[in-house]
């Protein structure tokens, strides 16, 4: 009997994916690991309204999306980071890094589960300047919604399943 | 080593600078580069530029990774040039496809320099 992608749902759920998938990039593309806040710390943190926004949608055995936010100031700190460049503001550059960032997060994040690495394809990046929205989907079948610290910021990482197979 | 032409295919031009600077820190310092955008300008380039070594994004808008190395080879460019994959994409079924149409060679995102000295230098230095 052909399995789905339901019989391995607790490796797709698996918080420790998302940390992982977050500390290979960091580590591998910036040298930094940044730390997961406990969900009390970032409750604390919360006026750190995000203004820079990256999706990689999923399509396939899963369909949802992978969602990156941060603050201005964190994108360029990632962007300098990445390319060895001074940003002043959030250019194409900068939005051209912070849209690779998400994508290998969601790459990483999907390789953890080998039915997923296969049958899961992801979107093109794209990214949303701006903090006056709200990200909604209707009933969506899992959520993990994680903060991290990097250097004096904060990111935050979100991937949303609205339905698999 | 002799100076090496390579083809960066990403619609990132971050990424593009990234993979650049990984090669150089291999060893490539006499590299010269030539960038594309997409798989449509990587082959609008090969038309009139000959390279020594071609890497190629999967996941691009207008003409994907797998579908531009299938191009260079329908079309006889870059003849026995090698394409080394760069990608998100990590699945046995993406390396299988990847391998099937050409590729010498693949390197998941997000990756090291020594992965890059590792997976491309074999293949440039036998051109050499």
């Amino acid at each position: 009997m052909a399995l789905t992608l339901r019989d391995s749902l607790h490796l797709v759920v698996e918080p420790e994916n998302l940390d992982a998938s977050v500390e290979e990039v960091f580590g591998l593309m910036l040298g930094e690991r940044p730390r997961r806040l406990a969900a009390a710390e970032d409750d604390r943190t919360g006026q750190d309204l995000e203004s820079v926004t990256a999706v990689v949608g999923f399509g396939g055995v899963l369909s949802g999306a992978c969602v990156f936010r941060s603050s201005t100031a964190v994108a360029i700190r990632i962007a300098a980071q990445m390319t060895g460049m001074h940003f002043d503001d959030v250019d194409d550059t900068v939005q051209d890094a912070i849209g690779e960032v998400c994508n290998m997060l969601a790459g990483a994040w999907k390789g953890k589960v080998p039915d997923l690495a296969a049958r899961c394809g992801l979107s093109v990046p794209a990214v949303i300047s701006g903090r006056d929205y709200r990200l909604h989907v209707q009933s969506p079948e899992f959520q993990l919604a994680h903060a991290y610290r990097y250097q004096e910021g904060i990111f935050r990482v979100t991937i949303i399943c609205d339905s698999f197979q | 080593m002799n100076e090496v032409r390579a083809l960066i295919v990403d619609d990132s031009s971050v990424m593009r600078k990234i993979v650049e600077r990984a090669l150089r820190q291999a060893g490539l310092e006499s590299l010269v580069v030539h960038e594309a955008g997409s798989g449509t300008e990587g082959l609008d380039l090969l038309r009139g530029q000959q390279v020594d070594l071609i890497l190629s994004d999967i996941n691009m808008p207008s003409m994907d990774g797998l579908e531009f190395l299938r191009q260079i080879r329908l079309q006889n460019l870059a003849q026995g040039t090698p394409v080394v994959m760069i990608t998100t994409e990590s699945s046995e079924e993406h390396v299988r496809q990847a391998i099937q149409a050409g590729a010498r060679g693949y390197i998941r995102k997000p990756f090291t320099a020594e992965q890059v000295k590792e997976r491309v230098l074999p293949l440039v230095s036998t051109k050499s």
